[in-house]
């Protein structure tokens, strides 16, 4: 199974998979192919709550600069520190190494109802 | 309706993003913005510019008409040669700025901005009135390629173009691989180049060859994006982020492009040179951000705890690493070269330092 067969991705461009007891998010490949040269991540800290569809985090491109949101809500229990000193990595990978934060989710059963799987989102957003 | 020029379907071949810009459906990058900036600063790139507009001005009185909507002292205009103006409104405020070259006896060709060419034309049919002079948008017949980087003379010629005797700011007909056309050895890149302005049904032609023949300069087709980033980092003013009706050009730091001692009358000509004696109450600064943060068009400005003026255009400077910017702030002296003024983004204030302009200096200028 890869990544890409268990995440779920929100209209906005977040995607958000199970690992172990916590939940991975970052943004789509689509997303930055869309955004095009990343160059500045800003990511909150480790312990901060957040609702769903909360501005977590802010990203921009050489063109714009964007905010990222929460899929579902919760407690960001670690940040990917390497992406924000070199944003540029996400470019070439957004998954393995370009997740941006993990998170406790407060009630991912009922918060993930509106997320659809990869192949429905891509439809969803080409 | 959204304009195509003649090569679109071009930029959609090569696998361009495509963007909605002044009414024009345009690439805005090809591969990567940052890669193509690059590109242009090393080697060569190649622009389609097409949407600009070409309008003719010509007839018995044409130099004295010109003389009357621009700053810039016409009559000193020599054969072949090119001027940075701007279009004057009453008021010293900028309908539009352009690059005005003269191609005749009383006939001059005038390049202006895409979002402008109406506003253009409307003010220039009302500065006529009474003169002899014929205005004559040619800009859908036309086709405007820009090569750019220290590489565009050798690619020229190649291409069979002697630009021997051809500098910086003048324009020849030429023709180039059996295209007649008009180069100009202008840009908008900071980088030496040229701009060939071409009939719209031999375009796609040159396009293709201006590539091919570029391949060993390692030539690449540049988008709008890194047109832009290019430049900022030259400090060359954007219509309708830096220059508006409002902005007046003493105010841009546009004044070495307004001779003190022109004797002609022009719009705005009262207000313009009260502000050459006088000063003005606001002024256009390049900074550089001291952290990592992005000052980006509109973001707020302060000095010791005030505002102090707004971001025109900024963005990432890919040649420097740094991230930069022009803004209007108040003309205090104590804003000068060296102090340290905060930008606002996402609520808080980043310490920037101001810098001369260009932010990147020209390193091929003939």
């Amino acid at each position: 199974m890869s990544l890409k067969d268990e995440m779920l991705c929100s209209k906005t461009h977040e995607y958000v998979v199970k690992q172990g007891s916590e939940y991975i998010i970052g943004l789509t490949d689509y997303a930055i192919d869309q955004l095009g040269d990343i160059v500045f991540l800003e990511l909150p800290e480790v312990g901060t709550e957040f609702a769903k569809d909360e501005t977590f985090a802010n990203i921009e491109s050489v063109k714009a600069a964007s905010e990222i949101y929460m899929p579902v809500g919760g407690k960001v229990t670690a940040v990917n520190e390497e992406l924000v000193d070199a944003p540029e990595k996400l470019n070439d990978d957004c998954y393995e190494n370009g997740w941006l934060i993990k998170i406790e989710a407060s009630d991912f059963e009922n918060e993930s109802t509106d997320l659809l799987n990869y192949e429905n989102y891509k439809k969803e957003v080409e | 309706m959204v304009k195509e020029t003649y090569l679109h379907d071009k930029h959609v071949a090569l696998g361009a993003k495509m963007v909605d810009f002044a009414g024009w459906h345009m690439p805005v990058q090809y591969s990567s913005i940052i890669e193509e900036h690059k590109t242009v600063r090393e080697n060569l790139g190649l622009f389609d510019v097409s949407h600009m507009g070409e309008v003719f001005v010509s007839g018995k009185d044409a130099t004295v008409f010109l003389n009357k909507v621009v700053p810039q002292d016409i009559t000193k205009l020599a054969y072949e040669k090119a001027v940075y103006c701007q279009l004057t409104n009453k008021n010293g405020g900028l309908v539009d700025d352009l690059i005005i070259y003269k191609i005749g006896i009383e006939s001059y060709l005038v390049i202006c901005n895409a979002s402008r060419i109406d506003e253009d034309l409307n003010w220039l049919v009302r500065n006529k009135r009474g003169l002899d002079v014929k205005i004559d948008n040619q800009s859908h017949n036309y086709s405007l390629l820009a090569v750019q980087g220290p590489k565009a003379i050798d690619l020229m010629r190649k291409m069979g173009y002697n630009i021997d005797g051809q500098k910086s700011f003048t324009i020849k007909p030429a023709v180039i691989s059996g295209v007649k056309l008009l180069a100009s050895r202008t840009g908008y890149t900071g980088e030496d180049g040229f701009e060939l302005m071409v009939e719209n049904e031999h375009s796609e032609y040159l396009w293709d060859k201006i590539l091919e023949d570029g391949k060993e300069f390692g030539i690449k087709p540049i988008g709008l994006g890194a047109r832009d980033t290019l430049r900022l980092e030259a400090a060359l003013h954007l219509y309708g982020n830096d220059l508006d009706e409002t902005t007046t050009p003493i105010e841009a730091g546009l004044s070495w492009s307004v001779p003190k001692d022109k004797q002609a009358d022009y719009n705005g000509k009262e207000v313009i040179t009260e502000q050459l004696q006088n000063g003005v109450s606001r002024k256009l600064i390049g900074l550089v951000m001291k952290d990592k943060n992005i000052p980006r068009h509109e973001y707020e400005i302060y000095f010791n705890g005030e505002k102090a003026g707004h971001v025109t255009s900024g963005g990432v400077s890919p040649s420097t690493g740094k991230n930069i910017a022009l803004a209007y702030v108040k003309n205090i002296p104590e804003i000068c070269t060296g102090a340290t003024i905060q930008v606002m983004i996402r609520e808080k204030l980043h310490d920037a330092e101001v810098v001369k302009r260009p932010f990147v200096v020209k390193r091929n200028r003939v």
